[in-house]
């Protein structure tokens, strides 16, 4: 049963690169263009893992994340937050809404699959 | 000499699908309730598919309350997902119970 | 999907959104400041970044990375769109579209033509000027956890060894250990592991969502140490996390065993379970503790992490200083937090509430005459000002920031107008309130660009007087007593009072009848519509004269002034309040009305016996005559004076004033009230307070209103009747 991942994205090429790397190595995977987007997608869905982004139109990662960890079937899901050398501040907010995992963009795909892998294997 | 019923000196209880952080309180409560001085009880693993580290915790616990309320404990069956945990956690030790080891997947 | 294809998303997604972009650049000249879109014009430069990096296009990245900092700052409100920035902005957007379209048509961006490379250097170095040093393109380091790193002597043990104890959130925040194990059995093997179940209370206390879980892994894997440790790097910031390379030292194991929280003899066991020690080694490990522990038998070990003294066996004192250091700097680090200047400013304000509330108290007390409550009030007021003196430095920033703007003023304005003029900045680390310092950036451009524009002479003069043909423009902060201290200097041609004087009689400023000091002649440059540039220049033609440098350094309660020798140079001195927010006042009664002065303005109070005292407005005072003016009729309280009144005399920046009031009431802290608008004709006022009792007490403006008393009668917009009456 392979092991599910939603990315959340507002930049296209991010979750195709992405996307392409997780289900090259064995994940599922489920796409969101923003908050608003993923919540949609999300839909009850059993999911191991989420990625998202902090800055998106419509909703944002943080409160993408705080609305996520609200719903039961998602509170202790992992989540890696993309964040910026610019925005540490932002770690900080995305760390008080829930997500304690971050990967630092720009990232190659090989750098973002090392991250994954640490929490959950496909 | 104990005057429980037949009943109460031998329980089963079947775990299945998911032990884990999900599931942590709900088990809790299960797994304290089926407890009982002298009684004898089987926790069946066979139908566990995932098993993370509060699932783990959670049966230490209830390893460690059978033995201060003086019941019996055992984990039986063990599913593959259990054992893997098990090794992973270098807990398979702690309880004791025999393991049926199904040709090694490792 | 192929990498191709993802290229060819990449490439729409950028030109769309640095179309984007250019929109909302275009879109900030009209709504200047909105913040929905600085961030539109964030996204962009964000996103393309991000995904720049997935294709290794690292010129971008580094190119996006500046810029995006650049952005950062304008978002934090370290920085505002202007003109300027708004133009480096659309030739960033150009010159990225520019790239794309070379990745677009396959080229190579190691290689770029000159010219684009000569543009991206360019604009590069552009955007760096908009970047205070602290933020410049910092890499960001992980704190690495401390490894021991094991040299000939170390102990047999092959692999590492791994000390782990799980935060309580670990299991709630989506990490299960479980997690980390297969990962690391990814790259090594878990050779042997031993869960430590000490933690796990009692079924009563236990919460199932907790964590409670430690173990000791012995881990064989030829992974350097930056793999090892990243494995943990989510589950660091609440776990104890210890690795030992192998072949540590035995004083390396016994400083492992004496910093985890369990017992010394348990972990050693443990540790040989796991086959890190043999059974020789731990007996040699646990006699150095033995050994250590004579020395310093009250050491408790379960606590040793979070408190370790330093008085220790010789054996390990050395290790055990560099955890020190270590543990320091991390709490340092940990120590730091950003704030929002908003919430910042609602403590500040409500301290200043509560030095209201206070001061209510302590009145009502004395009023009571109950001893305990007054001294109990006391001690309130003491410690609300301590906690006034400790939220006041929460707001200071350094000047340097913005002094180092100017580097990038000078460099290009000295392109512009054809000078060779160096800038020198000293004090940067000076610190000031943060809304002060937002504040003084267009006082300072212009008083800079002054002293390029009109200051530092042509090369010709300059070599002509025999000065060095570089020109110089120094910034310079310093603290003095309760204000700042930044000066503009240059070593120009300096400023001709005659010139000055002559052109304010042309202008009407001053009559021909009066005679004035060099530094009222001075003083002359910060009246409205005075220039004294014979040709009017390309900066001067910006339309910010002196005057508005004046008044938005008086909107700061600061003062300026200036100082010149001709033929050497000219200096701008602009004296500050450290903090806009809370000062001490000296509070005086006028009729009904309380009024308040600030504290370290008054220089005496005496009591005025008689009016005859008075004589043209002016007092004689220590065998010299102070101007003085009645709050009475400044205010035109048509109240009764009281028979015996009293002067309170103030000065600041050399000019003296006396007051004349009705009572004199005291010293207290003031919290600063703006003002609303009605009131911005009266120049006089400063703010207005709430007093203990609830009543309002106006706060005045002394610099204000010692300049107007100095100013030439016909540049004075208010006057008091009685000086009218002298006219």
């Amino acid at each position: 049963m392979a092991k599910t991942i939603l990315i959340v994205d507002d930049s296209a090429s991010i979750r195709q690169v992405v996307g392409m790397t997780l289900k090259n190595a064995g994940y599922e995977v489920i796409e969101g263009v923003d908050g608003k987007d993923a919540l949609t997608k999300l839909d009850g869905r059993k999911v191991h893992l989420i990625i998202s982004d902090v800055n998106m139109p419509n909703m944002d990662g943080i409160t993408f994340v705080k609305n996520v960890k609200q719903m039961p079937a998602y509170k202790f899901t992992p989540v890696i937050m993309l964040t910026t050398e610019a925005g540490d501040g932002k770690k900080g907010e995305g760390q008080a809404a829930g997500a304690k995992a971050w990967v630092v963009k720009p990232f190659q795909p090989a750098q973002m699959l090392t991250a994954v892998s640490k929490l959950i294997l496909p | 000499m104990s005057s429980a019923s037949a009943e109460n000196l031998y329980r089963i209880l079947p775990l299945e699908g998911s032990l884990s952080i999900y599931s942590a309180t709900e088990h809790m409560g299960l797994l304290l309730q089926v407890l009982a001085p002298d009684a004898e009880v089987e926790l069946d693993l066979s139908a566990i598919d995932e098993l993370d580290c509060a699932g783990l915790q959670l049966l230490v616990l209830a390893k460690q309350e059978a033995g201060r309320i003086g019941c019996h404990l055992r984990l039986s069956n063990h599913s593959p997902a259990v054992i893997e945990a098990f090794e992973l956690s270098g807990l398979g030790t702690f309880f004791g119970d025999p393991i049926l080891i199904k040709p090694a997947s490792e | 999907m192929d990498m191709d294809e993802v290229l060819k998303t990449f490439i729409a997604e950028s030109q769309e959104l640095l179309l984007q972009m250019e929109d909302a650049l275009l879109q900030l000249e009209h709504t200047p400041g909105d913040a929905d879109t600085i961030n539109a014009i964030f996204r962009a430069a964000h996103t393309i970044k991000g995904s720049a990096g997935l294709f290794g296009l690292d010129l971008i990245v580094a190119f996006t990375h500046i810029a995006e900092s650049v952005l950062d700052r304008v978002r934090s409100n370290e920085l505002q769109f202007n003109a300027e920035l708004t133009a480096l902005f659309l030739q960033v957007g150009d010159h990225l579209a520019r790239l794309i379209a070379l990745v677009d048509a396959g080229a190579d961006l190691n290689t770029l033509e000159v010219e684009v490379q000569a543009t991206h250097e360019t604009l590069s170095e552009q955007l760096s000027y908009y970047l205070a040093p602290a933020t410049a393109a910092k890499p960001v380091a992980s704190q690495p956890t401390r490894i021991e790193r094991g040299n000939a002597s170390g102990l047999s043990a092959d692999h590492w060894h791994l000390s782990l104890r799980f935060g309580p959130d670990t299991l709630r925040n989506g990490m299960d250990p479980l997690g980390l194990f297969r990962y690391l059995n990814t790259f090594g093997r878990i050779v042997s592991i031993v869960p430590l179940l000490d933690r796990l209370p009692s079924a009563a206390e236990m919460d199932p969502e907790t964590c409670y879980l430690g173990f000791e892994i012995a881990f064989a894997s030829d992974a350097d140490k930056a793999t090892i440790d990243g494995t943990f790097e989510f589950v660091r910031e609440d776990s104890l996390i210890r690795i030992l390379p192998p072949h540590s030292k035995s004083d390396e194991y016994l400083e492992l065993i004496r910093t985890l929280p369990e017992e010394d003899m348990r972990l050693g066991e443990i540790l040989m379970r796991c086959g890190t020690l043999t059974a020789a080694e731990l007996q040699e490990v646990l006699l150095a503790q033995v050994e250590g522990q004579q020395r310093d038998e009250a050491q408790p070990i379960g606590q040793v992490l979070m408190e370790q003294s330093l008085v220790q066996a010789p054996v390990i004192a050395a290790a055990l200083q560099k955890q020190q250091q270590i543990k320091d700097n991390r709490s340092n680090e940990n120590s730091l937090i950003r704030v929002d200047a908003n919430k910042l400013d609602k403590l500040i304000d409500l301290v200043g509430e509560l030095i209201i509330a206070g001061a209510g108290a302590r009145m009502t007390a004395k009023n009571c005459g109950h001893s305990e409550m007054l001294e109990a009030t006391e001690l309130l007021s003491r410690l609300v000002e301590e906690v006034r003196d400790s939220a006041l430095p929460l707001r200071m920033v350094q000047i340097g920031a913005t002094f180092n703007r100017f580097q990038r003023v000078v460099r290009d304005v000295s392109k512009e107008i054809g000078k060779d003029i160096s800038l020198s900045i000293s004090g940067g680390e000076t610190e000031l309130d943060k809304s002060v310092v937002e504040r003084m950036g267009d006082p300072l451009t212009h008083l800079v660009r002054n002293a390029m524009d009109h200051g530092i002479e042509s090369l010709q003069t300059r070599q002509a007087n025999g000065k060095p043909a570089q020109g110089n423009v120094c910034l310079n902060a310093c603290h003095d007593g309760g204000n700042i201290i930044i000066e503009v200097t240059d070593d120009g041609g300096g400023l001709d009072p005659q010139r000055i004087l002559a052109k304010a009689r042309e202008r009407g400023l001053v009559s021909d009848s009066q005679t004035l000091t060099e530094q009222e002649i001075f003083n002359l440059i910060f009246e409205p519509g005075f220039s004294t540039a014979d040709q009017v220049s390309n900066l001067s033609g910006r339309g910010v004269g002196m005057d508005v440098v004046k008044r938005n350094i008086s909107a700061l309660r600061g003062t300026i002034e200036l100082s010149s020798t001709l033929g050497q140079g000219t200096r701008v001195r602009i004296r500050l309040p450290l903090t806009l927010a809370i000062i001490d006042g000296f509070l005086v009664n006028v009729g009904q009305a309380g009024y308040v002065i600030p504290l370290e303005q008054v220089e005496e109070c005496i009591e005025l016996h008689s009016d005859s005292a008075i004589t043209r407005g002016h007092l004689e005072l220590h065998g010299q005559m102070l101007p003085v003016v009645r709050l009475r009729e400044l205010f035109d309280d048509d109240s009764t004076p009281p028979r015996r009144e009293s002067v309170v005399v103030v000065q600041q920046g050399g000019l003296r004033a006396g007051l004349v009031v009705d009572q004199l009431v005291g010293e207290f802290q003031t919290v600063i009230k703006p003002l609303g608008k009605v009131f911005a004709a009266c120049r006089v006022l400063g703010g207005f307070t709430i007093l203990g009792d609830g009543s309002v007490a106006l706060i005045l403006d002394i610099p204000r209103l010692l300049t107007q008393l100095a100013a030439p009668r016909s540049a004075v917009p208010f006057e008091t009747k009685q000086s009218y009456a002298h006219e």
